[in-house]
């Protein structure tokens, strides 16, 4: 299981007196700045599959999702959705492994500053499950990143006692993309487990 | 013949080949003349296109500034998600474009450098002049714009702006929460004083009567009764409601509609806020209106209140300043992109438009200098296409005008080289036909120089006068000084006295070798130019010692018919007187007898050998002409050999002959007679009957052997002794008639013998043989 941070940057404003006099070295670190920088804060993907009657239940739950950054542009009142693709794969020896079944879950937010409250939305293939109108913040991460039991695969395509493994990625958009290499990486968890009938 | 010896004939024409060679070298095949192409103008080199390339240029370039400057106003999602990685893959894709351009012009320039291509140096000065030019700057102005762009979109977020801000969302915040607190307090508050009877009742007077008092209080504007339905207690139905008149209209009643079922449903979610057209929102709560007694309910009240559309301008102010900060670094980048992409795009144009400048500069002076060098090359027809017409223009048309004209001129030139050559292959072939004559000639024949030096001299003069090619370049007075060509001097010493050189006019000069004498008719005629002036001299040799010989063998057969004619008659009488004297005297007294029969014995003794010296002089002046036959050579000797057998006990004759000799056309008599002549000499060379033994102890031999030479056509007949051999002196006159060493010979022995074997179309010669005697050695043709 990686753990890597996703989610947005802390956006500082400060004195920008000296940035004329060193222009080219600042410059020249602004570009590396402007790369995502690798946050202390680990996130990981909490996954646990079920297995139970025909469904397949995935439950994952996304840590220290809720960054500053996170947590600014939540509150910034644009939509933050967190995008969880999840795959339910198969190991294979000498090939690549099998891909037995593919999800994508997102879950949504949108704060009113003026009601101060948020309102969540989950969707799973772009279908909208459910939404609510939260007024905890902490409701909301809850509602954001941990995700229960969600019959995502059938287990009819499953070959009993064979071992197959679930893997969970995540990502926020809008992302906190930077200048010169936007494209990010994403957090993944994965989890094994054996089908039993 | 090397042409040293014969200059006179070809070094007048070395010049003209040494001319010919060259032109041959310089001016090489002349090549199909390749026709001006129109050849596919490429991109750079086409104005309406390179204008349509600049107007795209422009118009991407101010597509990015709007872009750029709408960039806040875009969807979040397509500004991190779209724009960014499209800006990015862009400015990459431009990048590595700008690396391959530089890369592949640098590579060009450093191959043209090596294969040292001719302004190679010039145009990699100029490009790099030209990219320092584009690119130093570029890259300062992206640094320092890069630069301003960070420090500009830091400048967004002031401390200041920001306290505004948040104040203002918190005033407004804590002002909707109290109005939606009111709201919701007021909705309580009418559901209890709603008499519950009249709501279920279904009467609308007192139930209207308090609501519109709510309305006309400003408590709220809007207050909305619903009641249970009577077909279903789990849904409700508007009962009757009461407006304010300032109420913004725009209002929809689904929404309170929405609320009272969810308020009937007894979810904890009361308050719901709903935007209206003209501004604003409305804050609206549920509650429940419950039966006092059974606190059953019996319907639902939505209180409604309308709040100012600033609050929600403050929110939304506030919103997109802390969106705007939230997305400072993707709007940053998308900025920083976009620059990126203008300045890579300017770079790639101006390094493009650097490069082309530049191979414009250099291009038409490398095709000039290609051409000058092609010219150089003897490839006359090579033309460059004029690409302008500008100056460069007209000095390639200048250029092929040029080549046109040296194309005639070496046309021309061809021309008189071929009609040149022509005349020289000639005068080649006639000079080689005259070598060859000279050379095959048997006439010697000596050019010398004006100043008397040998300058060609023919393989018969080398023999003549049995000299080597060495005498070339020496003066001809220094060759003439050996002992044995003086009397040839007698041709030079007019020319002296006269200053022509030579005298014209022919001699007999006889010159020494080896004992014989070779007779030459010799004459030197001076060689004059064209113009008077000596040009050297030319000595012709001719050996006439055959004809001289054959002259005196002619004088000397006149001589032996004469004397045979005309001592051969009175020697009859002579005999017959004799013997009648003879006769007469028989009866004489004996003394007188005896000296009769002595003396008249003598006479007829005599006269028989004046008979047959006689008989031998007729035969050698009748001798009749061969009648040759193929004979076998080999059994002519044995036959002749057998004539010799028993004869000289004390000579030993050997044959050795040769096996497989062809048959020989001779006239077996003649060659019979030639064998025995020589056979005589050589036994009476050896001392004849009871010959002693040789001063070294050997035996008297003598060794007849034969042999074929097939190389030279001959057989050859050789007879061989080892007797005391002939001086050098009398060999040249041993086949001269009338010629003898012997005390009693005629002298006709040879001379026949010489004469027999040359109508057989053969030659005999006689050399010394080895320790001592002589070997005279036959060769007739087979």
């Amino acid at each position: 299981m990686s753990a890597k941070k996703i989610g947005f940057e802390t956006v500082k404003t400060g004195d920008n007196r000296n940035g004329m006099r060193f222009g080219p070295l600042v410059v020249a670190l602004a570009l590396l700045a402007l790369l995502p920088a690798a946050d202390g804060a680990a996130q990981t993907i909490q996954v646990t599959p079920l297995a139970r009657e025909d469904r397949v239940l995935v439950s994952f739950k996304l840590t220290d999702a809720f960054t500053e950054e996170v947590r600014a542009a939540i509150h910034s009142g644009m939509t933050v959705t967190f995008v969880y693709d999840v795959q339910l794969r198969r190991s294979a020896t000498l090939w690549v492994d099998r891909t037995i079944g593919e999800a994508t879950v997102t879950a949504s937010v949108k704060y009113d500053n003026l009601t101060r409250r948020y309102l969540v939305t989950r969707a799973q293939d772009g279908r909208t499950e459910r939404a609510e109108n939260l007024d905890e913040e902490e409701t909301a991460r809850a509602w954001l990143t941990e995700f229960e039991k969600l019959p995502l695969f059938r287990s009819s395509a499953l070959e009993p006692n064979a071992e197959y493994y679930l893997r969970v990625r995540a990502h926020t958009t809008p992302r906190n993309a930077a200048f010169v290499w936007p494209w990010g990486s994403d957090i993944a968890g994965l989890a094994k487990f054996t089908f039993l009938r | 013949m090397p042409a040293r010896e014969w200059p006179n004939v070809g070094a007048r024409h070395a010049p003209m080949s040494s001319i010919t060679d060259t032109s041959r070298s310089r001016l090489p095949a002349p090549r199909d003349p390749a026709p001006l192409r129109a050849e596919r103008r490429p991109f750079r080199d086409n104005p309406r296109l390179v204008l349509l390339g600049i107007v795209l240029l422009i118009v991407a370039l101010v597509a990015m500034l709007r872009l750029a400057d709408s960039s806040a106003e875009l969807n979040p999602d397509f500004l991190s998600e779209v724009l960014l990685y499209a800006l990015s893959a862009a400015d990459l894709t431009m990048l590595v474009a700008l690396l391959f351009v530089l890369a592949r012009n640098v590579v060009k320039l450093i191959v043209e450098r090596r294969r040292g291509l001719p302004f190679s140096r010039f145009r990699a000065k100029l490009v790099l002049a030209m990219l320092g030019l584009t690119i130093i700057p570029s890259v300062l102005v992206l640094l320092v714009g890069a630069d301003l762009i960070r420090s500009s979109t830091q400048r967004w977020f002031s401390q200041p702006v920001d306290q505004v801000l948040r104040s203002a969302m918190q005033i407004a915040a804590d002002y909707y929460r109290e109005r939606e607190g009111a709201v919701a307090s007021h909705a309580d508050r009418i559901a209890r004083t709603l008499p519950a009877d009249a709501v279920e009742a279904g009467r609308l007077e007192p139930v209207q009567k308090l609501i519109a008092g709510e309305v006309a209080q400003g408590r709220v504007g809007l207050v909305e009764v619903y009641r249970i339905a009577s077909s279903d207690v789990r849904t409700v139905e508007p009962f009757v409601a009461a407006q304010s008149a300032d109420l913004p209209r725009g209002h929809l009643r689904a929404t309170a509609d929405r609320m009272a079922a969810t308020v009937l449903a007894g979810s904890g979610d009361t308050e719901a806020h709903e935007p209206l057209d003209g501004g604003g929102e409305l804050v609206r709560a549920g509650a429940l209106i419950l039966d006092p007694q059974t606190r059953r309910p019996v319907g639902v009240v939505v209180a409604s209140d309308h709040l100012s559309g600033d609050f929600r301008q403050i929110t939304d102010a506030y919103q997109r300043y802390t969106q705007l900060r939230v997305l400072r670094l993707p709007l940053q980048g998308v900025y920083l992109s976009v620059f990126l992409m203008m300045t890579l795009m300017i770079l790639v144009s101006a390094t493009w438009t650097g490069l082309y400048l530049a191979k414009r500069i250099t291009r038409p002076v490398q095709r000039l200098a290609a051409g000058a060098r092609e010219i150089g090359a003897g490839h006359l027809d090579y033309r460059i296409e004029p690409e302008t017409r500008d100056e460069f223009g007209s000095l390639v048309e200048a250029f092929n005008t040029m080549a046109g004209e040296l194309a005639a001129s070496q046309q021309t030139l061809e021309r008189s080289r071929a009609d040149l050559e022509r005349k020289n292959l000639e005068l080649d072939e006639r000079r080689r036909y005259i070598e060859t004559v000279l050379e095959r000639i048997a006439t010697g024949v000596i050019s010398l120089t004006p100043e008397g030096r040998v300058q060609t001299i023919n393989n018969a003069a080398l023999k003549l006068l049995e000299l080597d090619r060495a005498v070339i370049g020496r003066p001809i007075d220094d060759v003439l000084q050996r002992e044995d060509l003086r009397p040839l001097e007698v041709l030079l010493r007019p020319s002296r006295s006269s200053g022509a050189g030579t005298v014209p006019g022919g001699h007999e000069i006889a010159l020494a070798r080896e004992g014989r004498e070779l007779y030459l008719a010799a004459a030197a005629s001076p060689l004059q130019r064209e113009d008077g002036r000596p040009e050297g001299a030319v000595l012709v040799f001719d050996d006439v010692t055959p004809l001289i010989r054959t002259q005196r063998v002619a004088a000397w057969r006149d001589v032996a018919r004469r004397l045979a004619h005309e001592i051969k008659n009175p020697l009859t009488p002579i005999q017959l007187c004799a013997e009648r004297l003879r006769r007469h005297f028989g009866a004489a007294p004996p003394a007188a007898r005896d000296l009769v029969d002595e003396c008249t014995t003598t006479i007829v003794g005599e006269v028989e050998s004046l008979k047959a010296l006689v008989d031998e002089f007729a035969q050698f002046a009748r001798m009749p002409a061969p009648r040759a036959v193929p004979s076998d050579v080999n059994g002519v000797l044995d036959a002749t050999l057998a004539l010799y057998n028993g004869l000289f006990r004390d000579i030993r004759i050997e044959r050795r002959f040769a096996e497989g000799l062809p048959a020989v056309r001779l006239d077996v008599e003649q060659i019979r007679r030639v064998v025995i002549n020589l056979l005589d000499n050589a036994i009476e060379a050896l001392g004849g009957s009871g010959a002693p033994a040789r001063p070294d102890g050997s035996p008297p031999t003598i060794v007849l052997s034969t042999a074929l030479d097939t190389v030279n056509g001959v057989a050859r007949i050789v007879v061989a002794d080892n007797g005391p051999g002939i001086p050098p002196g009398d060999r040249d006159k041993l086949f001269m008639p009338y010629y003898s060493t012997k005390r009693r010979g005629s002298g006709l022995g040879l001379a026949i013998v010489r004469r027999i074997v040359a109508e057989h179309g053969g030659s005999i010669e006689v050399t010394d043989n080895s320790p001592t005697g002589t070997v005279f050695t036959i060769e007739v043709p087979v």
